[in-house]
């Protein structure tokens, strides 16, 4: 007995030292946790899940990118192309490429010929979820091997938001769409800093260093996407050491936590996601202004911001997320005052409320359908909250299920972007151009869709500016929606983790390795 | 024997039937759909309704429902609708990582679970058989996330002894086993629970019997009658309960593998569902249901073997 005692503690101390001694690699592998199930699919132009943006950012360039670590559009630099001209009119931009850029997996050189190959793809409604931004876009040519010209029919907000390292932006090796066909989603070929190596479904896809990028070779050899949907198992993994980067949970508590955690660091990123109150105006009596007036009065942003902490949010003031290209907090403002609330019910002909049926939600926005419950209650409008999952609350909120329909998002930082997806009557749910415009705002109202035309196509960057400016006025005194808090994306990652550029945002929600990025 | 296997194998064929059909139709009530996941939320319903064409989406519900069922007979699950990757290959990964950790957990719960069930039963109304009581009551009602986390805190942060994630390197023995001790724990410990009750109970109604007290009278040593006489007759709600709850078992190993983030049956259904792969939902869930009824197939089989009263009526 004693003996096979003495053969079974052996056996474990064997385990526990060779399973210690096997985590030690002799290359530089970065592995990041995801908070996502799964990822979807790598083509820039078709994709563009929260999982996906940092993988793909680290395989494609764009003819221009955001400087690393921010996202402002008024100072991006050269990527692929070495320098660009414009015509007077803006309308005829030329684009001059690097010379010897190389494609991954040995896909030869990058030539305009693949510019103007991704620039089409990207435009064309089969093969890309962006088309319609590149419907002003007459004519991409390639005047020699490493000269593009792009021709606009009318003026464009920005045609670097076109061309930039970001969605229908990345340029492809057509020779790799060409073979792979449909297959290049899973086999994605790109000129950025790493290259695609292995995707494992529903558990991790690998990355590895591009020896012949651009810039120079990486110095991290390989990067590891974990896909990691419990935030617990990400955060345990950061702790010991097993993950170097991961996706935060938005709450102050946990920022103090892992803040307070050994060898953790915090990274709190703007430009937010801004969170909005949509009023559906097609359910009475929310077309009726002064019964949103009376609702704005109602609602009392200091507490909406508290349910995360002050630290990682902001006010939201503007319909419009604060950093983004035309933002102004030059608005119509409505104080919290609950007696001035139940005045404009009054005068409205609710002196009591009213009751709102269902509002169907997520876990994700219960605590400010919640809030939303709490604070309107006390003017006398009343709804009961219905907690479905995400995809399931996403597809009712696109059939008008809900009167009241609280909504987070982060959108490309430019207010064109940010007005048209939720503002313009094009984008209507339920339209076959619909995207994400729950109020019927437009529609049962005017609304502002001349203002965002209008500054789609004004060249003037100043007078495009102002025609924002103008439509941000005009929805806050329309009240379609009612901005309520913005909230800063949560990351952490090891204290060895050098980035290799200063953190003041990212496009992608996440970390951006470049190939700089190392450990330490 | 034969006419009993013939009968129970012929009665396995409409319960799956009505699982295959239910799980499609489960799969295809719930709302959203995997375009919006590979899109994300901000293109144009055109661009959705192009890609739902392009996806075999937009067919008639029948035509979906009888072309699954044609597939499936023939053990075709299709291609993942999202990446495009063939569902058995996915399958053929992921499955050998839920038999492991299932196997493993099913060994932990009967190596500890019975033993201590017999124990208890012969110590009745002891301190140990109080505090085994207690115990597996615990290992019963604590969720196995919970179970999971407090063991990985423990174990992983606390003492710094096993890997919180994963299945360890490839190639190395020693690391893949140092990566499934948690997660078999974690498992282990609910077939332990369920193991220790069934056979405590179990071997306390036949310690009552009178051949058991006539095998006393006899004079017989006290392993012979707990071995020969109580655990053979003991072992028979015994075995109904494993084959019970290795379906439980395998229900919670979705948990338990998302969470110590292991690469089998549960992650993949969990990432299906999260991003609507109805394809590889319904494969995954149609192998759940056939593993399941198989069990059910085997622990009846088993009856008859060990009881000639159930193969006889």
């Amino acid at each position: 007995m004693k003996r096979y005692n003495s053969m079974l503690i052996f056996i474990v101390v064997g385990i526990l030292v060779l399973g210690a001694g096997s985590t030690a690699f002799s290359e530089k592998v970065l592995r990041i946790g995801v908070k996502s199930g799964d990822m979807g699919i790598l083509d820039p132009h078709l994709s563009a899940t929260t999982a996906n943006l940092p993988i793909m950012d680290s395989i494609f360039n764009g003819l221009v990118r955001f400087v690393p670590g921010t996202v402002d559009l008024e100072k991006i630099e050269p990527d692929l192309a070495e320098r660009w001209t414009a015509s007077s009119d803006k309308k005829v931009w030329t684009f001059y490429l690097r010379k010897g850029v190389q494609f991954h997996h040995g896909f030869g050189e990058m030539t305009a010929e693949d510019v103007v190959f991704s620039l089409k793809k990207a435009a064309t409604k089969e093969t890309s979820a962006w088309w319609s931004n590149y419907t002003m876009v007459d004519k991409v040519e390639a005047l020699d091997k490493y000269t593009v010209r792009i021709t606009l029919k009318n003026n464009i907000p920005s045609v670097f938001a076109l061309v930039i390292n970001n969605r229908g932006g990345m340029v492809l090796s057509k020779k790799a769409v060409e073979k792979h066909g449909d297959g290049f989603k899973l086999n994605p070929v790109g000129t950025g800093p790493f290259a695609f190596e292995e995707y494992v479904p529903k558990q991790k896809t690998i990355l590895k260093a591009h020896p012949q990028y651009f810039r120079g070779r990486p110095k991290i050899d390989k990067i590891i996407y974990h896909f990691m949907p419990v935030d617990q198992s990400r955060e345990m993994a950061l702790e010991k050491g097993e993950l170097d980067m991961i996706e935060g949970t938005k709450a102050e508590w946990w920022v103090n936590k892992m803040r307070a955690t050994k060898g953790i660091l915090v990274d709190a990123l703007p430009p937010g996601e801004l969170t909005v109150v949509h009023f559906n105006l097609t359910k009475k009596p929310l077309d009726n202004l002064k019964v949103r007036q009376a609702m704005a009065h109602a609602l009392l942003r200091d507490e909406f911001r508290e349910v995360y902490g002050k630290e990682i949010t902001e006010d939201a003031i503007s319909p419009v997320p604060p950093g983004y290209l035309g933002y102004t907090s030059d608005v119509k403002k409505y104080e919290y005052h609950i007696e001035k609330a139940k005045t404009l019910l009054k005068e409205a002909g609710y002196p009591n409320g009213f009751d709102l049926g269902k509002m169907v939600t997520s876990t994700i926005y219960l605590s400010s359908a919640e809030l939303l419950q709490q604070q309107l209650k006390k003017i006398g409008i009343k709804f009961e909250i219905q907690i479905v999952d995400h995809p399931t609350m996403h597809k009712m909120i696109r059939s008008d299920a809900n009167a009241l329909i609280p909504y987070g998002a982060a959108r490309f930082p430019i207010a064109d972007e940010y007005l048209f997806q939720f503002y313009h009557s094009k984008s209507i749910v339920g339209k076959p151009t619909g995207i994400t415009n729950f109020s019927h705002y437009g529609e049962v109202i005017p609304g502002v869709d001349d203002l965002i035309d209008a500054a789609t196509v004004e060249p003037d960057p100043e007078k495009q500016k102002q025609l924002w400016f103008k439509a941000q006025r005009k929805i806050m005194e329309d009240l379609p929606s009612y901005p309520l808090r913005v909230t800063y994306v949560l990351f952490a990652r090891r204290n060895n983790i050098d980035l290799g550029y200063e953190l003041k945002s990212n496009i992608n929600l996440h970390y951006q390795i470049t190939e700089k990025t190392d450990i330490k | 024997m034969f006419s009993f296997i013939v009968r129970r194998l012929l009665l396995a064929i409409p319960t799956l039937w009505i699982t295959l059909t239910l799980i499609f139709l489960l799969v295809r009530v719930i709302p959203g759909d995997p375009t919006a996941v590979v899109m994300g939320s901000y293109v144009s319903e055109e661009n959705i309704k192009t890609l739902k064409h392009q996806m075999g989406l937009d067919r008639p519900l029948m035509v979906q429902y009888f072309d699954y069922l044609y597939k499936v007979c023939q053990l075709d699950f299709g291609k993942s609708l999202i990446t495009g990757t063939p569902v058995m290959k996915e399958i053929k990964t992921a499955l050998p990582h839920t038999l492991e950790l299932t196997a493993c957990s099913i060994v932990f719960g009967i190596l500890t679970g019975i033993p201590l069930g017999l124990l208890l039963a012969l110590k009745r109304n002891s301190l140990i058989d109080y505090l085994g009581r207690l115990l597996s009551l615990g290992g019963i009602s604590v969720p196995v996330f919970y179970s999971a986390i407090l063991l990985i805190l423990l174990f992983s942060l606390r003492l710094d002894l096993l890997p919180t994630m994963g299945v360890g390197k490839e190639g190395s023995l020693a690391s893949r086993i140092q990566h499934l001790i948690l997660p078999s724990v974690t498992l282990g410990i609910l077939m332990m629970s369920y193991l220790t009750r069934i056979t405590r109970s179990a071997t306390l109604d036949v310690l009552s019997e009178d051949y058991v007290r006539t095998a006393y009278a006899k004079g017989l040593r006290d392993k012979k009658i707990i071995f020969k006489h109580v655990f053979k007759n003991a072992s028979i709600p015994v075995i109904t309960v494993l084959g019970l709850y290795t379906g439980i078992l395998i229900g919670s190993s979705v948990i338990t593998e998302i969470i110590f983030h292991r690469p089998g049956l549960g992650s993949l259904i969990v990432g299906a569902m999260l991003n609507r792969d109805y394809i590889v939902l319904t494969s995954v869930m149609t192998l759940y249901a056939g593993i399941v009824i198989l069990i059910n197939l085997l622990t009846d089989l088993s009856y008859g073997l060990i009881d000639p009263r159930v193969r006889l009526s």
